[in-house]
């Protein structure tokens, strides 16, 4: 009966309904109902969001969604962020573009975090897209303000250039002028992070004049002060705006055009930027402060009298990002002034200095959290904390979803008491009950993660550092957090038991980082043989890991739940366990985007072929490891294990080997194999014999 | 049989969707891992024919299944041959909790982004950041000096770029450490501002134009008038 009622609707009224549901939750859980509904819903989903772009690769997705135009990628795991994955670890975003160019020409928004782009990406996506509309790197790193221009140049329906947080190469503001003139449809630019002294004012105030759908515009350092004015004139309709430079000789005529400016800026609802903040210039933005909902000051490097001035101005803000010269002062006066504060966030100034060089403690947090009942997120840093802090925060605002502390000393105990902070922790957790996110600080005992493994069910997201005293702790966690998806850990005496016994909870999170802690290598290579479908990759930049008995611990390790198995793009330091790591192959080098070629590794030949695991496009040359400048001229054998089924790798004709004079040697001699992509760059393998295990040197 | 290790008390892992492939049973000729590929293949095949519960196995909460997988057999207590008091002592750990020196070093705490330190560092350093944009060579980024108040605790920093005389630097510092002192108005002629020039000497501030005193200056003291020598 109930199929007969789902075959009366044709696939394009099913189509239609389905075009409504947009959260990614509800659409898998409508392609799971049926076969046919499976069918509709895959050819009409346009939106993707992968969260570890190594958990599938680009292939699968093209294949089960075939009508995408809009993807977003997250790369690197969370504490890159802080220097703690090394440089040349993965999250490489061109074998995706290169894929999605061929499959996806009307793909309009690309969105990447913590990945590495090239100018490569860049001028790929520039020609491949016709009707691209939106790039967002967050956190990207890998490109220069050239690839920019390339963007700038052909995507004449481009909306939205976000760069946030990137780290880019800047070679000078000339990027903006390859915008052509007749380009109008730019809503949103972020270009904050470049770090070039030098940008073309001229080509940025005539872009912003003839966009007039501009909302977003966050400058540079580079633009100074009294350009902002001539800017905002031109674009008084922008809601978010980012300052470059805010300081220069006070000048009246600067400042009353300034002020000017803003003024006639009504729609204006966020500010940021303010770098070399002069005070005597912030009273410019006062017409506009009464109406900002969001307010980024981690930059200004003004006292808290001057702050609390400006503040006093904002009674509509909602967010606010601010430095802590701000101190427990400032943060009273913001809980008597902002009552709608959603979001706040205190940076240290002086995280590296000997003594607090400012008078800011738990107080200034626990008076914020008194006063406004909206707040929801915070992260927070400061020199110290109590448990009854805590406490009065967590039953105060119990609506907290995000909630991060930072104590700036490890392992730093109840300044009152002299505690762990175990209770205070526990009553955030018992109290906060919609939390999603966390991160620990200070000093704790396994209590505290009995408290989360209890009560945290929302958690989604926990960051624990120097942290714990067994592996209790972490059982803890991985046993009672039912909605955990991500778990970052560093420095804390978790060791195999708990990782072991709690195996198959690591498929239902996106991925674990365990630094600094106790697992073994042994572990590790039962977890990577024992869990197919988990990556498990030990990154030791001190030598390979099986130089030394399993029972070692390793340096870093990363877990991630993967559908595409293990990666080919791991530089040298990375190992991943496998099944069988006899056969672990995997890339000693990724030529850097040079397209130059790297000849290392060695083995037989007859166990090279057999032992090469290739999952893209190849082409196999062969040259004599004593004189690797050379190499046969023609390539000796290609195939593509990407297409479905793979091709398999043929073994060598000895005739051919034969018949060119420069390869002609016996079978046993040592090879090295060259992969290459079928777009740039150059993959080399190293090739292991079969038999052995141990990890020759290069 | 690999399970047999870890099946007392388990139930049996997830159902195999790729049953009937024997990872082990490849030809020589045959890369292992074209096999599993070929699995992952069948795998993602076996989605559009009537696999229904391929996608849950993979991703879905399925508790009685997933308690059950581990890899090791834990009652869950802490390990009676774990000293806890010993616990400081983990070879592995990168940094020694009773050297408060070492915290500068560890690397990624605390946990800030890596561009925002690199503003911090350059707004820290004494003296002029390079790379002038602005044609009056004189105007550079800030120039940070540490203020101690004698009786005060918290040695503060001023930019003293953001001033441009004695007087606005001088009600600026009483502002900032009148919330620590709480002294009476009148108390503030007991106070007098010296600093640490470029020489090494402590002197009394006010003596030479502003434009070299910013020139020189390195640290700044506010002490207590208690002899009448220099009044």
């Amino acid at each position: 009966m109930q199929k007969k009622v789902a075959c009366s609707f044709p696939d394009e009224v099913l189509e239609h309904v389905f075009s409504f549901i947009q959260s990614d939750k509800d659409r898998n859980a409508v392609s799971m109902v049926c076969k046919s509904w499976y069918e509709i819903e895959r050819w009409c989903r346009r939106k993707i969001f992968i969260g570890n772009c190594y958990a599938v690769s680009p292939r699968m997705v093209i294949r089960r969604f075939p009508k995408v135009r809009s993807i977003e990628l997250k790369g690197k795991p969370h504490f890159a962020d802080f220097n703690l994955v090394p440089d040349g670890w993965g999250g490489y975003v061109l074998p995706w573009i290169a894929e999605m160019a061929g499959a996806y020409p009307w793909l309009e928004e690309i969105r990447l975090k913590r990945m590495v782009v090239t100018d490569e990406c860049l001028e790929l996506i520039a020609k491949s897209f016709k009707n691209f509309k939106v790039l967002v790197l967050f956190s990207c790193e890998g490109f220069s303000t050239d690839g920019l221009a390339a963007i700038a140049a052909s995507c004449m329906n481009l909306r939205e250039l976000d760069l946030r947080d990137s780290d880019v190469d800047d070679l000078g503001g000339h990027w903006l002028s390859h915008f052509p003139e007749t380009y109008t449809s730019l809503v949103s630019l972020n270009s904050s992070c470049l770090g070039s002294d030098e940008v073309s004012l001229s080509a940025l105030e005539r872009l912003v004049g003839r966009c007039t759908n501009l909302r977003t515009l966050r400058l540079n350092r580079a633009v100074p002060l009294d350009k902002i004015a001539n800017i905002l004139g031109r674009a008084p309709q922008l809601v978010d705006f980012g300052t470059g430079t805010y300081g220069a000789d006070l000048q009246s005529d600067v400042f009353s055009s300034l002020a000017g400016a803003f003024s006639s800026c009504k729609e204006l609802r966020s500010l940021s930027g303010f770098w070399d903040v002069v005070p005597a210039y912030l009273p410019a933005i006062y017409p506009v402060c009464s109406r900002l909902t969001s307010l980024n000051l981690s930059y200004v490097t003004i006292q808290s009298p001057d702050l609390v001035k400006l503040l006093r101005h904002c009674p509509s803000l909602q967010r606010l990002l601010v430095l802590d010269y701000i101190e427990d002062s400032g943060l009273e006066a913001l809980s008597s002034s902002c009552k709608d504060l959603q979001e706040l966030r205190v940076f240290p100034s002086d995280p590296f200095g000997e003594e607090p060089n400012v008078s800011l403690t738990e107080q200034g947090l626990v008076s914020v959290c008194l006063a406004c009942p909206k707040l929801q997120s915070v992260l927070y840093f400061c020199r110290r904390m109590s448990n009854v802090a805590l406490v009065t925060i967590a039953q105060n605002c119990p609506n907290l979803t995000r909630f991060r502390l930072c104590i700036i000393e490890p392992r730093t105990a109840d300044f009152l008491t002299l505690e762990p902070l175990d209770v205070g922790f526990g009553a955030i957790v018992e109290h906060c009950k919609d939390l999603r996110r966390l991160s620990l600080s200070g000093l704790l005992t396994d209590r505290v993660f009995e408290y989360i493994g209890r009560y945290a069910k929302k958690l989604e997201m926990l960051s624990v550092a120097f942290a714990g005293e067994s592996d209790l702790g972490l059982h803890h966690v991985l046993s009672g957090c039912e909605s955990l998806r991500k778990l970052e850990i560093r420095d804390c005496p978790f060791g195999d038991k708990a990782l072991l016994a709690n195996a198959s909870k690591l498929e239902t999170m996106r991925s674990l980082w365990m630094s600094s802690c106790a697992v073994s290598f042994g572990a590790c290579k039962l977890l990577g043989q024992k869990m197919p479908r988990l990556n498990v990759e030990v990154i030791d930049e001190s030598g390979p890991p099986d130089s030394r008995p399993d029972s070692c611990p390793v340096d870093k390790l990363y877990i991630y739940r993967s559908v595409a198995g293990p990666r080919f793009d791991m530089p040298p330091f990375v190992w991943t366990m496998d099944e069988d790591s006899a056969l672990q192959v995997h890339a000693l080098h990724v030529a850097e985007y040079n397209r130059k070629p790297d000849w290392i590794g060695v083995g037989t030949y007859e166990e090279s072929i057999q032992g090469l695991r290739a999952k893209m496009p190849f082409v196999l040359y062969l040259a004599e490891l004593s004189n690797t400048s050379q190499c046969s001229s023609q390539p000796l054998l290609s195939g593509d294990t990407t297409l479905t089924p793979p091709r398999p790798l043929l073994r060598l004709p000895i005739e051919t080997l034969e018949s060119d004079d420069k390869t002609q040697r016996s079978k046993e001699g040592k090879y090295m194999i060259k992969m290459r992509y079928s777009m740039n760059p150059t993959i080399c393998f190293e090739i292991r014999p079969i038999s052995t295990r141990s990890f020759p040197g290069v | 049989m690999p399970n047999m290790e870890f099946e007392l008390g388990l139930a049996l892992p997830t159902p195999n969707i790729i049953k009937g492939f024997d990872l082990n049973n490849l030809g020589l000729d045959q890369p292992k891992d074209m096999g599993g590929l070929e699995a992952r293949n069948k795998a993602a095949r076996c989605f559009s024919d009537k696999s229904k519960r391929s996608f849950e196995q993979a991703f879905g909460n399925s508790e009685e299944e997933y308690k059950t997988k581990t890899l090791l057999l834990w009652s869950g207590q802490p390990n009676e041959e774990d000293d806890h008091k010993d616990q400081k002592k983990r070879t592995f750990s990168t940094i020694d909790e009773n050297d408060a020196e070492e915290v500068d070093q560890v690397v990624g705490w605390p946990p800030i982004k890596t561009w925002r330190k690199k503003i911090f560092q350059q707004q820290h350093r004494v003296g002029r950041i390079g790379n002038n944009r602005v044609a009056d060579t004189d105007s550079g980024r800030s120039i940070y000096v540490k203020v101690k108040m004698e009786g005060v605790a918290i040695t503060r920093k001023v930019d003293i770029r953001l001033y441009h005389s004695y007087q606005t630097l001088t009600n600026s510092l009483i502002t900032l450490f009148a919330r620590d002192k709480k002294c009476a108005d009148d108390d503030y002629t007991r106070y007098i501002l010296t600093y640490l020039d470029k020489e090494g000497d402590w002197l009394i501030a006010g003596d030479i134009p502003w434009q070299s005193f910013i020139r020189s200056v390195q640290r700044l003291k506010i002490i207590q008038k208690i002899c009448t020598f220099w009044s």
